[in-house]
């Protein structure tokens, strides 16, 4: 096993911390740090799809080998 | 009617160097044909009636002057519109950009105009190419010819592309294609589409929605036409790095009519079985014909297809927020709703989640370059439903009901997410007469056999030469 592997051996070791639920107060946080200034009513359109891709970042985050490297530069050949 | 407008690009290449036919009489017919039907079909965003007669006549005087002639001499094409044109406005199906021209032309522009093509307009489009339906607030939603009654989706992004080549308003368009963009609209509307490898069409000058998925390629009523295009079209650009050096073959050479002894996979888990029942029984009876030409047929699953949505929701979002940040924040109110909504989800991805998705899509090529080293293609449906009524958001598939949206790109974007070419040519009708796509899914750089695959199924069978009710 590579060292990278090793080393999220050791780190799964302990339980990742529960993430906290998104709420509206908490996208329009996140929203302001980003600079975007949205409404209520957008917030609230956005919250479903927001934690819909979280929820799919959180499988795919178990899904992975800890020793498989991103495709930095996209290419084949 | 003028017969011209239903010619393949092969054919009308081959009256016009015979002197057979004029480039005028090929482009006035389709013109003629544009401003007969388009006003209801919403195809085209822009028409380039003088320039296209003018590079018509110009085209008549070369042939007649014994200069050698391009693959596609006064062959007409339609450009999706985020393909930047020289002079010509490119609004990338947007109000951001409605009135930008650019000052040069997008590679693939260049190339088709090198070989000889003619431009006939700027085709339709999803807002940006942000969207699998294909619609469009700004220009109008464009119509399904194969329903003459009910607004139906033509699929997306590349919508115009699909509706203008199957209602006969071009003999071939170019596309794009980041999550199934090129494939569904060609699936929807009984059109051939060809997704290829990343890396082997120059994407410079490509107005993008995410770099490092986004593909561009041809669109036409047959496999040999996107054979002819791809082969004026593909190659190295240092215009784009991502290009490959590989040499591009004889696309046109492969088509041997053959595909006795090639080994083709069925994608079963995931895709068979999740596609509606027309669709499952339209790709058993191509396989069935596939194997009684000689090809042998096997069982095939992808364990990592289940990462596809995790990963390319992540990669998309985070790459299209970035190229869209700055307007997003000073101008979000040009956006059509649902773009600008999606658009704003890419805000939330962290880098963490980027990085994972692009982990993820290693995953997946390993396992589809493991699983094309014993076979040649694989194959599915190329959608699990056929054109839904535009507004309709869910869909009825064995007795549940799913969103529309994430169901038209399921078995598209796991090919993107890959790289590997992916072709969707026809191959049947739903009971209420709606097109049926196969996906055909080949090794890396090996065009070549995704589109002799699909050129012998459509020599054995006249699915892609059927015409729309709307197209008259």
């Amino acid at each position: 096993m590579s060292a990278h592997g090793l080393v999220n051996e050791a780190a799964s070791r302990y339980p990742a911390p529960m993430e906290p639920p998104l709420t509206i107060d908490t996208l329009r946080t996140l929203a302001t740090l980003q600079g975007l200034e949205l409404t209520d009513e957008e917030l609230a359109g956005l919250l479903p799809l927001v934690q819909a891709g979280r929820s799919m970042a959180e499988s795919l985050r178990g899904a992975l080998p800890g020793d498989v490297e991103p495709a930095s530069q996209y290419r084949i050949m | 009617m003028n017969d011209l407008v239903w010619k393949s690009m092969v054919e009308l290449a081959r009256l016009i160097r015979a002197r057979e036919v004029s480039p005028v009489e090929v482009v006035q017919a389709h013109l003629d044909r544009i401003a007969s039907l388009d006003g209801r079909l919403r195809s085209y965003i822009t028409v380039l009636s003088d320039s296209a007669l003018a590079a018509a006549k110009a085209a008549e005087a070369a042939a007649t002057s014994g200069e050698t002639p391009g693959p596609l001499h006064g062959v007409p094409v339609g450009l999706k519109d985020l393909y930047c044109t020289k002079g010509v406005k490119t609004t990338g199906g947007s109000r951001i950009l409605s009135d930008w021209a650019p000052p040069e032309d997008a590679t693939v522009v260049s190339r088709l105009a090198g070989a000889g093509a003619i431009v006939l307009g700027k085709l339709n489009m999803h807002e940006f190419a942000y969207g699998p339906e294909g619609l469009n607030p700004h220009y109008g939603s464009p119509w399904n010819p194969w329903d003459a009654v009910t607004h139906r989706i033509c699929g997306g992004s590349s919508s115009g592309s699909g509706a203008a080549v199957a209602a006969g308003l071009c003999p071939g368009a170019l596309g794009s294609d980041t999550g199934g963009s090129i494939r569904i609209p060609a699936s929807l509307c009984g059109i051939s589409g060809l997704k290829p490898t990343y890396g082997r069409v120059s994407r410079a000058g490509v107005l993008p929605l995410a770099w490092s998925l986004d593909h561009v390629g041809p669109m036409c009523r047959t496999a040999a036409d996107c054979a002819l295009m791809l082969g004026s079209m593909a190659g190295y650009d240092p215009r784009d790095p991502t290009t490959s050096v590989l040499p591009v073959p004889d696309y046109m050479a492969a088509l041997t009519g053959t595909v006795k002894g090639l080994r083709i996979g069925v994608l079963r888990p995931f895709f068979m079985e999740s596609a509606a029942a027309a669709e499952r029984r339209a790709v058993e009876q191509a396989v069935k014909t596939l194997e009684g030409l000689g090809a042998s047929v096997h069982e095939v699953k992808l364990d990592t297809v289940k990462l596809a949505a995790g990963a390319s929701s992540a990669v998309i979002a985070a790459e299209a927020y970035a190229y869209h940040e700055a307007w997003i924040k000073k101008r979000p109110q040009e956006y059509g709703a649902d773009v600008r909504e999606r658009l704003r989800v890419g805000a939330f991805v962290s880098g963490a989640d980027y990085v994972n998705g692009q982990r993820a899509r290693v995953l997946m090529r390993n396992e589809v370059d493991a699983t094309l080293a014993r076979l040649d293609v694989l194959v599915a449906p190329t959608t699990p439903i056929s054109a839904t009524p535009v507004g309709v958001g869910q869909v009825e598939i064995g007795g549940e009901e799913q969103p529309v949206r994430p169901t038209l790109i399921r078995f598209t974007r796991p090919f993107n997410a890959t790289g590997h070419p992916a072709a969707s040519v026809p191959c049947g009708f739903t009971a209420e007469g709606l097109p049926i796509g196969l996906q055909i899914v080949g090794r890396p750089f090996d065009e070549a056999t995704v589109l002799r695959v699909a050129d012998a199924y459509q020599r054995a069978t006249d699915w892609h030469a059927r015409r729309p009710s709307l197209a008259g």
